[in-house]
């Protein structure tokens, strides 16, 4: 008996089913059919960043296959202080660092560029490859890139062509929160062959530090940037005259260029040598205006 | 019982053959605009469509980020600045074929299609003319059209490098499988 009534209960349960999806099953399958064909568009990478270069950090952004990236990095003089004020034009009449370079897609993943900077005429070369992308669906939290530099300093007296060069490796780990907020942290190893040039001797030649940065977008063209470093170097302290470079900048973009404008005490743009060797202080006026240019040239042709 | 359960099953079942939906997850959905340095054109051949031949029901979606450009810059301003695509990830078409088409016959029918077309967010409603042929059973579909970056609120920088022009031309092309 039990059996039957479960039968009839399950007939008219179908049934009634039936006569439901007769009247919205059209729509309802079409949609939802719509949806299942519509794939997971959550795995595209996020854009972190609007370029490879902020004021002190690179980022994880690296130039696409077949771009080319030219970059003209500048630092002006003291804006204040004994080496700035109005009689130099608050330092616009000096040059504190120039850094020409271009960056180059290999892959889209694997960029080479190569440089050249003012300060100890350090030239470099360096191999920058995207390990991981963050995507929006969270599969990958974080964007990893790797960086190694490989700097000479071709001019100059040095004993062994060794002792012109020097090296740094990092990892850059970046993440946008929301639409507004990306942040990088950058472990990063310095090591200069010979006692770190231009320093007295004692100065460690090898050592740690951190980069850390935020951007925050003000427009969809506009963002401001923080950049911040420190050598965890026991040689470079406060007391012996050394600053931990920190930077403020505010990043515009204009599809093809980027253009930072920005305020930094650090003199130097390469990494090798603002964490060698900052030893200007915001306090003494010993913060400079620089900017960043950055052109793109695709040599995909289709 | 168990026969009983396994015909009522396949009862239930049946309801949902034979209800003329068609499908197709390739389709072609290609943008063209003219620009004063040199011409935008990009393609998605991921786009998702479903024609429901019974009803005369057509829908359409396609992610915004399956737009492949030759210029990678090009793409990422496409999706970042003009699309929003983080945003509005997905633009699409939901409507409904004036004409009924005889999808047993072969032959090629103009016919158009009016519905709600949510690009960027906004959602329109419009009436775009286009193309369907059966041959062999099988139903494709072409149409073309444009959309006025305006309409739906996709803001043209005024300092921008790939300018791009106030209409876009949009391509579609479909074909379609009994699913």
């Amino acid at each position: 008996m039990k059996k039957y009534i479960f039968l009839l209960a399950l007939i008219t349960i179908s049934t009634g089913l039936l006569a439901q999806k007769t009247t919205t099953q059209k729509t309802n399958s079409a949609d939802s059919l719509l949806n299942a064909m519509s794939g997971d568009d959550a795995n595209a990478p996020v854009v972190i960043f609007k370029s490879s270069r902020l004021i002190l950090s690179q980022t994880t952004e690296t130039v696409k296959k077949h771009n080319l990236n030219f970059l003209v990095i500048h630092r002006f003089g003291d804006f204040a202080g004994k080496q700035g004020g109005g009689q130099l034009y608050y330092g616009l009449d000096d040059i504190a660092d120039v850094y020409i370079g271009f960056e180059y897609g290999v892959t889209n993943n694997l960029n080479i560029d190569i440089g050249r900077t003012t300060i100890g005429g350090l030239a470099d070369l360096e191999l920058k490859y995207a390990l991981l992308h963050q995507t929006r669906n969270g599969s990958s939290p974080v964007a990893i890139t790797l960086l190694g530099e490989a700097g000479v300093r071709p001019y100059g007296k040095y004993s062994t062509f060794g002792d012109r060069t020097s090296y740094m490796a990092q990892v850059m780990i970046a993440r946008q929160f929301g639409s507004a907020l990306s942040l990088q942290v950058t472990p990063t190893y310095v090591t200069n062959s010979a006692d770190a040039p231009f320093l007295p001797t004692g100065a460690e030649s090898k050592y740690f530090a951190l980069l850390t940065t935020a951007r925050i977008k003000l427009t969809k063209h506009m963002g401001f940037i923080v950049d911040y470093g420190h050598p965890f170097s026991s040689f470079r302290t406060t007391a012996n005259g050394f600053h931990d470079p920190l930077g403020f900048g505010l990043e515009m973009e204009t599809g093809g260029h980027v253009f930072t404008i920005n305020v930094t005490n650090a003199r130097a743009v390469d990494e090798i040598n603002y964490l060698n060797n900052t030893q200007s202080n915001y306090s003494k006026g010993q913060y400079r205006i620089g900017f960043t240019i950055s052109r793109m040239f695709d040599f995909n042709h289709k | 019982m168990k026969y009983l359960s396994i015909i009522l099953l396949v009862w239930l079942g049946m309801g949902r053959t034979g209800t003329g939906l068609y499908a197709c997850k390739n389709a072609k959905i290609s943008l063209y605009s003219s620009a004063p340095i040199e011409d935008i054109k990009a393609a998605s051949t991921t786009g998702a469509s479903v024609f429901n031949a019974a009803t005369g029901e057509l829908d359409f979606s396609v992610a915004t980020q399956s737009f492949q450009f030759p210029k990678s810059l090009m793409q990422e301003h496409f999706n970042s600045d003009y699309m929003e695509s983080d945003k509005f990830p997905r633009s699409t078409f939901k409507g409904k074929i004036e004409e009924h088409i005889d999808v047993t016959k072969d032959g090629t029918y103009p016919v158009k299609a009016t519905g709600e077309l949510t690009v960027h967010g906004v959602t329109q409603m419009r009436t775009i003319p286009g193309t369907i042929t059966v041959k062999n059973g099988e139903i494709s579909m072409t149409a073309e059209f444009m959309v006025k970056c305006a309409d739906h609120h996709i803001e043209i920088p005024r300092l921008v490098f790939h300018n791009i022009a106030e209409s876009i031309k949009i391509n579609v092309s479909a074909t379609y499988t009994a699913h």
